[in-house]
């Protein structure tokens, strides 16, 4: 049974020398995602698990009355994502995102949170 | 086992490492937000770039007195192109029972040819059709372990999230189900060695999970621990019921019931679950069932991750709501 640990170790090796990435899961929000904060945020960031291409990685925040509050293109950093948020009142705010790690895989996700409820 | 045949699977094995060309593509088993793990008992709804090396599982059989019985596996998985996968792989099988000599050697040969029937983000719903070949006369036959005909199993898959229920459902949009089934055909009806009938099968099977990942990121993040928001606890079921050609044999359904636990990170995944047959048919007590399972189009996304037919290296359209 060498052979098996000959090809784990290949592909280890393999794996180290390529510097390889992955797909951008969501590591973490702020807001937290199904969070209810008191007063409405000025801004929204995601964390991803790995870098982002900038120019192919997007998010919407729609607020409560279902009109869009984010300012438009995000600022992307590493593998984080910012988007400033128009003033808006309480409720439920929805957003959805894709991503693009900087190894062209996609992925993509939505969920909500709450202000002053 | 001949040696060459060994030497032979693991250049053929090293070849499709190493000389697969420079293309492009994507993943493994997203529909949308959903992840689907790749599950050790049946399989996920989707073509995909990936090995299970090795699964590994131990259980005792359903003879008097039992067998224990231990099973090796390695399975390569491979896109031809975006939509059409094939998989290969092989089983090591040792077999000790009290009173008779060891058993040990290779099961046959199995591919799979898959095409990716469909796959809806909205409502996290993958499909998939397979063939499925057992090549008879590669492995050890003389050992009972493998067999002297082939077998054809054509079988449908499917997975479905449930991200799509209302969110008053709240954390129960993190379920999500899969299921297989297939109609099993062997090439020759009957075993002159064995003296006896070989029946048509029906082979089927499932999994319940819940994703600790996708309750993370998409419905609510409670600030678990990392090691728990990368876990799919989980249970699967598989099956195999004679339906036809099956004069003389047992017409019992056997099968077991795996719960246990994916844990999924970004370039392999993890997973260990417990064997549970259904009768006295399908073992005796509670086997175990693990496996280490490695996503080849995150570890290598511009060589062998990728189709072999299809690709592009340019760069990806801007992405549009």
């Amino acid at each position: 049974m060498r052979t098996p640990i000959a090809i784990i170790s290949a592909l280890s090796m393999s794996l180290a020398a390529t510097g390889a990435h992955a797909h951008a899961f969501l590591d973490h929000a702020s807001p937290l995602v199904g969070s209810t904060v008191p007063t409405p945020p000025h801004e929204l960031s995601l964390s991803f698990t790995q870098n982002l291409e900038p120019a192919f990685s997007t998010v919407e925040v729609t607020g409560p009355g279902g009109a869009r509050v984010d300012q438009g293109k995000p600022q992307i950093s590493g593998n984080t994502m910012r988007v400033g948020l128009k003033p808006s009142g309480p409720g439920s705010y929805h957003v959805h995102w894709h991503a693009l790690s900087v190894d062209t895989h996609t992925t993509q996700g939505s969920f909500t949170f709450h202000v002053g409820q | 086992m001949p040696r060459y045949r060994w030497r032979l699977r693991a250049c053929a094995l090293a070849l499709l490492l190493v000389c697969l060309p420079y293309s492009a593509a994507f993943a493994h088993c997203f529909v949308g937000a959903r992840f689907f793990p790749a599950t050790l008992a049946v399989d996920d709804p989707c073509v995909a770039d990936e090995m299970s090396l090795p699964t590994v599982s131990w259980s005792r059989t359903g003879d008097v007195p039992p067998a224990t019985e231990w099973d090796v596996s390695a399975e390569l998985s491979k896109r031809i192109t975006e939509d059409l996968g094939i998989s290969i792989g092989d089983v090591w099988t040792q077999i000790r029972q009290p009173g008779n000599p060891t058993l040990a050697g290779f099961a046959d040969l199995e591919t799979t040819l898959q095409y990716q029937l469909m796959k809806n983000d909205e409502h996290e719903t993958a499909m998939l059709l397979g063939l499925i070949v057992d090549w008879g006369g590669t492995g050890a036959i003389n050992s009972g372990i493998a067999t002297p005909y082939s077998t054809l199993t054509p079988t449908y898959y499917f997975g479905k999230g449930f991200g799509d229920l209302p969110e008053d459902a709240g954390a129960l949009r993190a379920f999500a189900v899969t299921g297989q089934v297939g109609y099993q055909f062997p090439t020759s009806s009957y075993d002159v060695a064995g003296g006896s009938y070989i029946p048509q099968v029906l082979v089927y099977g499932g999994s319940i999970q819940y994703s600790m990942p996708y309750l993370k990121s998409e419905i609510q993040d409670y600030q678990l621990p990392d090691f728990i928001n990368h876990l799919i606890p989980i249970v699967e079921a598989q099956f195999a019921t004679p339906v036809a050609n099956n004069y003389g044999n047992s017409p019992v359904t056997t099968g077991t019931i795996n719960p246990g636990a994916i844990w999924v990170g970004s370039y392999f995944q993890v997973g260990l679950e417990a064997q549970i047959p259904v009768n006295r048919a399908s073992g005796t007590g509670v086997g175990v069932l693990g496996q280490l399972h490695l996503y080849l189009d995150d570890m290598f996304p511009t060589t062998i991750g990728q189709p072999l037919l299809g690709g592009t290296t340019a760069l990806p359209r801007k992405l549009s709501f």
